[in-house]
């Protein structure tokens, strides 16, 4: 059920005010053990509160998500609030503008509340690469949130917040919704503008809703979504509409992954329950074809080199010059090393390095340079793949949570645990884990730009499994 | 004679050395299979064309927005920001 139209229905009928209802989710965030909060915003929010709440008593009519509290992961400029990306070097970093998705929704009468913990710009699969303690799993407090955005994804897996508004690079907003049995949508590469949203790998960073309903998630992706002069890689798309998106009998024929699913990595429950929902839709009436796809292996080395080379380069501005913890040296390179040493995690650092790495005379060619040649043949194959079938569906990841500590000990382990989602970033597409199918959901996977279709094989999946 | 830029150099970060968990990454990379058919460079169209640039204007950021950028400078004397010393070598 949609947690927006019910609150919204509550607050017009003044069955709560937005004050009371504001002030009761702060309560729950600062009170919580998750770890899930970087700053809260309450003043503002409760400002924001008392607004919405003299409008409903003039009698004017409010919009559907005016009043509605949600969460910010703390890498979206939001101005006036400290942006920290869960970091030490721009801990006391306060945003001077606000990023275009979230001033839209600001616009539209949401109340932000909180700044969420996150792995540290964006570099983690787990959100323990952080300052601010590693998040907890809303379900058990022993095991990940997942990551990097899993102050999100528990913030909304336990009604701390309606929605949040996580970042995907990689899997970093499937992965902590499957981990925290909730909805969350990569959409379409450029469907929303990235503009204010601190870079890791700019070729695929996503800003990604996270709620507890596909409607929700609907409507948040239409406000979100559209071109942007500052962001020159969005465009231009359509709204999507309620009632297009329940019905599914266009979608006839769904394919899956021989290789994931028969992969040695995959955990024997996650295959078993795979394939039990694979059945399933076909019971429905729909063919289900077993589609070729890029070993694992492959698949995360391309992402990864890729994707360290983009962060080393978006991150070459944080040298202490003219923001962030600068810590003096004999000169200004020295400052720059110091500070950067001295401030960035060791997984932050490991990925600086393997980006400076590739993209040095003598790697470029034979590392970069092939990565770039996958990716296109990657893209080359969902192209085929969708000439074939309407939806790709896999699991969101091939085991459980991993518990809290052992994902620091093994970064190869954490990598290769982004297998099923690191795929669909490189191909730039619509990409939604539900959370049914599996332990830790399943994902719908569609053309670039249909993101209408991934809602509505939701909410056929909501229905079926 | 140029010199060689070793990864903590290039990386801007002392004492840097390369990963093996991201070595094994790269040996991924070396040993995968790459067609030989010139590929179709779907990722490669996000530029924008060039009909469709945004205009070439300066616009002047509003005061509070100017205001949070000295509150960020590490070091500020008389509302400029003081940077390290350059390098002499």
């Amino acid at each position: 059920m949609s947690q927006i139209h019910k609150i919204h229905q509550q607050l017009v009928s003044k069955e709560i005010s937005c004050t009371k209802l504001v002030q009761e989710r702060l309560d729950l965030l600062k009170s919580n053990t998750h770890n899930t909060v970087n700053s809260l915003l309450d003043s503002l929010a409760l400002d924001l509160a008392a607004k919405v709440d003299a409008k409903i008593a003039k009698g004017e009519e409010i919009g559907l998500l005016e009043g509605i509290p949600f969460g910010i992961k703390d890498v979206y400029m939001v101005q006036g609030t400290l942006t920290t990306a869960s970091s030490d070097l721009i801990k006391n970093y306060k945003s001077s503008y606000t990023a275009t998705a979230i001033q839209k929704l600001l616009d539209a009468g949401a109340i932000p509340l909180v700044k969420e913990n996150c792995d540290s710009f964006g570099h983690g699969s787990s959100s323990e690469n952080t300052i601010f303690g590693a998040v907890k799993n809303a379900m058990n407090t022993d095991l990940v949130a997942g990551g990097s955005s899993g102050g999100s994804a528990v913030n909304v897996a336990k009604d701390y917040t309606v929605f949040s508004i996580g970042g995907d690079t990689g899997g970093s907003v499937r992965q902590p919704a499957g981990y925290n049995k909730i909805y969350g949508l990569k959409p379409t590469y450029g469907r929303i503008s990235r503009y204010g949203l601190m870079a890791y790998a700019s070729s695929t960073d996503c800003v990604g809703p996270i709620a507890k309903s596909i409607e929700d998630i609907r409507i948040v992706l239409n406000v979100m979504s559209g071109k942007d002069v500052k962001d020159q890689t969005t465009y231009p798309s359509e709204e999507i509409s309620k009632e297009n998106i329940l019905k599914s009998e266009e979608i006839k024929t769904v394919g899956y992954f021989k290789n994931f699913i028969e992969s040695d990595a995959i955990d024997v429950q996650v295959k078993a329950d795979f394939l039990v929902s694979i059945e399933k839709i076909k019971a429905k009436g729909i063919e289900v074809k077993e589609l070729d796809f890029f070993e694992s292996d492959t698949l995360v080395s391309t992402y990864y080199t890729l994707a360290m080379a983009e962060t080393a380069s978006n991150l070459s501005r944080l040298d202490g010059t003219n923001y962030g913890a600068r810590i003096e040296g004999d000169n200004l390179k020295d400052t720059y090393s110091i500070t950067r040493s001295e401030n960035f995690s060791e997984e932050t650092k490991r990925r600086i390095v393997g980006g400076n790495q590739v993209l040095s005379q003598g790697f470029s060619d034979e590392i970069y340079l092939k990565g770039l040649n996958l990716r296109d043949q990657i893209s080359e194959n969902f192209e085929k793949d969708f000439k074939e079938v309407a939806i790709i569906l896999s699991p969101v990841t091939p085991s459980s949570p991993p518990k809290i500590g052992d994902s620091l000990k093994d970064p190869l382990a954490m990598y290769l645990s982004d297998a099923y989602t690191v795929g669909f970033s490189l191909g730039q597409l619509p990409t939604l884990t539900v959370p049914q199918g599996t332990a830790t959901g399943l994902q719908i996977t569609a053309a670039k730009n249909n993101d209408e279709l991934v809602l509505k094989f939701a909410n056929f999946l909501k229905d079926t499994l | 004679m140029s010199k060689i830029m070793t990864v903590d150099i290039l990386s801007s970060i002392k004492g840097a050395k390369e990963s093996e968990a991201v070595s094994k990454l790269f040996d991924a990379i070396k040993n995968a299979n790459t067609s030989n058919s010139n590929a179709t460079n779907t990722n490669h169209t996000n530029a924008v064309s060039l009909d469709d640039l945004r205009e070439d204007v300066v616009i002047d950021s509003p005061q509070a927005e100017k205001q949070i950028i000295i509150e960020n400078f590490p070091k500020e004397k008389d509302g400029y920001l003081v940077v390290s010393k350059v390098i002499e070598e």
